[in-house]
């Protein structure tokens, strides 16, 4: 570099960093050198973006959410000229966002050969990246994960708890010795689970009714309700045996850090067609952007590299399974301990007995009754 | 010090010995007096002096490093303030902002617990005394003018009904014409009151409208006290004198049984019985003639560089030989103009001869 | 006041329509109307907008404001949640920060920039990171735990997660916020008026009754509002340190804008939340008389 130095360089850059989401203007001529991603917590970190940032000499801005329904509500509200790439839950893309024209596919035969490095469960054609009638490519899939309850096992083994399963909830003695992670739209997901009915089918009256009781009985009888980090602090001082709404993506933090008696549960048994637990996947689109920044693609192949694969599934923050870990030369770069992390030994068969997330029709119903229950505790 | 104590009663106040050192600095450098039942004292000194310090001990705000106050024979040194039978009237006043005229009057009064009707009928009664109307009584004293603010604060400390009552240059932010007015309706309570007042000032002038007695501090010592006239005719320091006003100092050596200018010119003085090394001899302006006195010594020659209009007369700056001297004339008498070539001259009758 | 009359005067003809005081005062006008009245007039727009929808401006209902005000709807609970913790919050703080600004402004002399400045600092690390460092402190098998086990009492259990502790985390946090008003209200009593309360015979109540706690009052009342009108917008307290043993206000509001995608449910909670603390506000103010507390001196 002559003439300039580093840092100067790494000033302007920043310095356009801080500006261009004020310029939109400014933005709009320079879309090559700027890409705005929109993501659950991990694509954000400086790990993940700061060798794309190297590579490209672009301005890359990324903002974490912590629900799905929020990110997708900022396209709605008119900040698909700001996006390019945004990362939610399977179902979001093919069900809401590319009927709603917010989102834009993929070339199929410049993605689709990536699939075939992922794990066997997600090979070209895989549902849940593509539109409801199979043409069209909406996306790439990453990381997953279970996501049913967290257990301390020296407290509740491994086999009674995956046994019981969602009943656990309903043993009163376990009554004020379980937490609820705040993620109300997996804890109705997971409430309609407690109460033994499939939450994404229409609900009748009597089963809305067996919901709320449900809801109200185990918002009152928690200990408290919190964030991840809450949940992990408690389990790991013993305040806590065991708390709804979790799996890796949660507990992954506190198993890096050494406790591996927690430990993420997807019951044998539940509502869903049978399935015990609840898995997501993430799938990361292109915005509907008028002027899409031709780094949105670039990036969606970047993060395939099982380098960087690796460090998302390591990103700060959250530590979860990725589908390229199908890929060997990605593998081997997980150590044993971050397998165990991730619980990957058990992962084939939490995955085998979850349903993937989707969508409950009368979730709108469900969240006020579920924050109805909320006010019920005090 | 020499006391003039004509009456052997015992004083109301008496002060041994008195001394306050705050760290290093000693505001307070002992002070002995004595004030009588009745007295009207004025302590003079400039800023610093350390008379606000005296009078806070008085009031028991500050409590002596040493020393003894005595009232009517009690030691108080160790009494507060409002366990005495004194009162303070603060230079800022101190007047409580957030309440009415009579609700500040009647203060002292609600402390004793007296019943609201009789607290009205006496803080009216105290507002006839200061000359304020009546319907002040309900007026937010912060909407009161600087006069009247000075007459509630001197109500209020009448109604705490005091054997002595302190001032602390109250007059201070006044203007000239109300300070006056206010200066005599002081001297005319006093009298009337019998009470004993204590009232320091940065003003002599002030204090020599008022006061029976003047005290003059400097560096927290008391360097001369008497009547008013006394110190006017007497001043016995330079510092004393020139707290009346300007003057002209030429400063003395001894030299055998009397005293000759320091820088060796010549000078008549008049008959002195003092005996220190250094001595000023003093003259004021309006003392000065543009004439050399016949026979005298006493003469300067010089140019007039400068003239100041004080209103019935006129003060003319002479330079000479690279010093100044001051000269006061009646207006319109035959004055010299700036620049003239002047020769001047002073009696040695009327030069005061005092300390450094 | 009158010009002198030797100001030299604009020509009729040049003369500018807007006062000179207004013209003056444009940016900051400028800056309230785009950084205070236009967020507020779009959340006011919000609020009467179709639930659940973002016709902002394009469609007109109070169905949201009916929702609120249903009597099934047990939102009031978060409401009286919200109001009461900040009442006692409020309360508590009067009586812990009282002596601690009389110390600041009367008793800690040259200390006092020191306390002070131990007292601000926290205020420089997150809400949360502090919270978080209280749950270190108070879980189980925590700070308090292993300090009590060297004294051999405890341990003591079930204190994190209670209402309790919801408005210990409140009186902590917002603690600077009535303490530093305070002191100043404490500052604005001249001392000459305390030393003459004294001197005209008054006792150490008498003095802080009539003289002391009169004047600090503006201060106070300040502190009290801006403690008010934190503690009924937390939310943090609540969820970190009560583990949402009681739901507040802001959470609901924050629910609706995010789980449950009705931002014009959360615009007219929000809204009536404005209301309530809005007319409180004025209410103390309006007791305050802001030109006796600026040209007292």
């Amino acid at each position: 570099m002559n003439g300039m130095s580093r840092r100067t360089m790494m000033k302007l850059t920043g310095g356009a960093a801080l500006t261009a989401p004020f310029l939109p203007g400014a933005a709009l001529a320079a879309r090559d050198k700027e890409l705005n991603i929109l993501c659950w917590e991990g694509y954000n970190s400086a790990q993940v973006l700061d060798p794309f940032r190297a590579q490209s000499g672009a301005n890359i801005r990324a903002e974490s959410l912590t629900n799905d329904p929020t990110m997708i509500n900022r396209l709605r509200a008119g900040e698909t000229s700001t996006w390019d790439l945004i990362n939610v839950n399977n179902p979001w893309a093919r069900k809401v966002m590319y009927p709603s024209g917010l989102i834009k596919p993929l070339p199929r035969a410049e993605f689709e050969p990536y699939f075939d490095q992922m794990l066997p469960e997600f090979k070209a054609p895989y549902k849940w990246a593509m539109s409801e009638d199979g043409t069209e490519l909406l996306g790439m899939a990453q990381r997953f994960g279970p996501y049913s309850f967290v257990v301390n096992t020296d407290k509740i083994s491994r086999a009674t708890a995956e046994e019981q399963g969602w009943d656990l909830f309903n043993d009163p003695a376990l009554e004020g010795r379980y937490g609820i992670l705040e993620s109300d739209d997996w804890n109705v997901f997971n409430m309609f689970m407690v109460a033994g009915i499939n939450p994404f089918l229409d609900h009748s009256d009597a089963e809305m009714a067996k919901f709320r009781e449900v809801a109200e009985r185990i918002v009152k009888g928690a200990r408290m309700i919190g964030d991840i980090a809450m949940m992990n602090q408690a389990l790991v001082s013993g305040e806590i045996d065991l708390h709804l709404t979790g799996g890796t993506y949660s507990v992954s933090p506190a198993r890096a850090d050494g406790n591996l008696n927690l430990r993420a549960i997807t019951p044998l048994k539940g509502a869903i067609d049978g399935k015990g637990g609840i898995a997501w996947i993430e799938i990361t689109s292109t915005v509907a952007n008028p002027d899409l920044s031709p780094l949105a693609q670039e990036f969606l192949k970047y993060v395939q590299d099982p380098e960087i694969a690796h460090t998302v599934a390591f990103a700060e923050g959250t530590f979860n399974p990725v589908t390229q870990m199908g890929n060997p030369d990605c593998f081997e770069l997980f150590s044993k301990d971050e397998l165990e992390a991730i619980q990957w030994e058990s992962l084939e068969e939490d995955m085998a007995r979850s349903a993937e997330y989707d969508i409950v029709p009368d979730y709108d119903e469900a969240l006020d009754i579920l924050t109805a229950a909320k006010r019920l505790r005090g | 010090m020499a006391m003039t104590q004509s009456a052997p009663e015992i004083p109301v106040l008496q002060l041994a010995g008195v001394r306050k050192t705050f760290g290093s600095f000693e505001a307070v450098a002992g002070i002995d007096m004595k004030i009588r039942e009745g007295e009207f004292v004025t302590i003079v000194g400039p800023s610093g002096s350390g008379k606000t310090t005296l009078l806070r001990m008085l009031a028991g705000l500050e409590s002596p490093s040493d020393g003894a106050i005595e009232l009517r024979g009690r030691r108080i040194n160790d009494v507060p303030s409002n366990r005495r039978p004194t009162c303070l009237v603060f230079q800022s006043l101190a007047l409580f902002p957030h309440r009415t005229v009579g609700q500040n009057i009647e203060f002292p009064l609600k402390v004793r617990k007296v019943a609201p009707a009789e607290r009205k009928a006496r803080a009216l009664e105290l507002l006839r005394m200061v000359r304020l109307p009546e319907d002040i009584y309900g007026k937010n004293v912060m909407r009161c003018s600087g006069g009247e603010r000075q007459r509630v604060a001197l109500a209020r400390a009448f109604a705490y009904d005091p054997d002595v009552l302190f001032f602390d240059e109250p007059l201070s932010a006044l203007d000239y014409k109300l300070k006056k007015t206010l200066e005599k309706e002081l001297k005319d309570l006093h009298r009337a009151s019998g009470k004993t007042f204590v009232y320091i000032t940065h003003s002599l002038e002030e204090a020599m409208v008022m006061s029976d007695r003047i005290g003059v501090m400097r560096a927290g010592k008391i360097v001369q006290i008497g009547s008013p006239s006394d110190i006017y005719a007497a001043p016995r320091t330079k510092f004393v004198a020139e707290f009346f006003g300007e003057l002209n100092a030429i400063e003395l050596r001894r030299e055998g049984a009397g005293y000759v200018r320091a820088d060796g010119a010549p000078i008549a003085l008049p008959p002195t019985a003092l005996e220190s090394a250094r001595a000023w001899a003093l003259i004021r302006p309006e003392l000065m003639r543009f004439a050399a006195p016949e026979g005298s010594a006493n003469t300067v020659a010089g140019t007039v560089v400068n003239e100041y209009s004080f209103g019935s007369r006129n003060q003319f700056q002479v330079l000479s030989e690279g010093r100044t001297w001051l000269v006061e004339a009646p207006r319109g008498s035959d004055s010299p103009r700036l620049g003239d070539a002047v020769t001047l001259g002073w009696d040695a009758a009327d030069t005061l001869v005092v300390e450094d | 006041m009158a010009a002198p009359a030797d100001t030299p005067r604009r020509r009729p003809g040049t003369r500018s329509p807007i006062p000179p005081g207004l013209r003056a005062a444009v940016p900051v006008l400028l800056l309230l109307i785009f950084g205070f009245v236009a967020p507020l007039l779009t959340v006011a727009a919000f609020s009467i907008a179709e639930p659940r929808s973002y016709d902002v401006f394009t469609s007109f209902t109070l169905a949201n404001y009916a929702q609120i005000f249903d009597p099934a709807n047990s939102v009031w609970m978060s409401f009286a949640w919200s109001l009461a913790l900040a009442a006692l919050v409020v309360g508590i703080l009067l009586v812990a920060c009282y002596p601690v600004a009389w110390g600041l402004v009367h008793v800690f002399g040259r200390w006092a920039p020191a306390i002070s400045a131990i007292l601000v600092f926290p205020l420089f690390v997150s809400e949360n990171v502090r919270l978080y460092g209280w749950v270190l402190f108070f879980i189980k098998g925590g700070v308090l735990d292993g300090v009590l086990k060297v004294f051999g009492i405890g341990p003591v259990t079930d204190l994190l997660y209670t209402p309790g502790m919801t408005l210990f985390g409140m009186s902590y946090v917002y603690f600077s916020f009535m303490l530093f008003p305070m002191v100043l209200g404490l500052a604005m009593v001249p001392r000459d008026l305390v030393d003459a309360a004294r001197d005209l015979g008054a006792s150490r109540l008498m003095i802080w009754r009539e003289v002391e706690l009169p004047l600090a009052m503006p201060g106070i009342l300040i502190g009290m509002l801006l403690t008010f009108v934190l503690a009924a917008g937390a939310v943090a307290e609540a969820k970190i340190l009560g583990g949402q043993s009681v739901i507040t206000i802001a959470q609901d509001i924050e629910t609706a804008f995010t789980y449950a995608q009705n931002w014009p449910l959360g615009a007219a909670l929000a809204m009536v939340l404005v209301v309530i603390v809005g007319a409180l506000a004025l209410f103390v103010m309006g007791r305050l008389d802001l030109d006796r507390i600026l040209g007292r001196r």
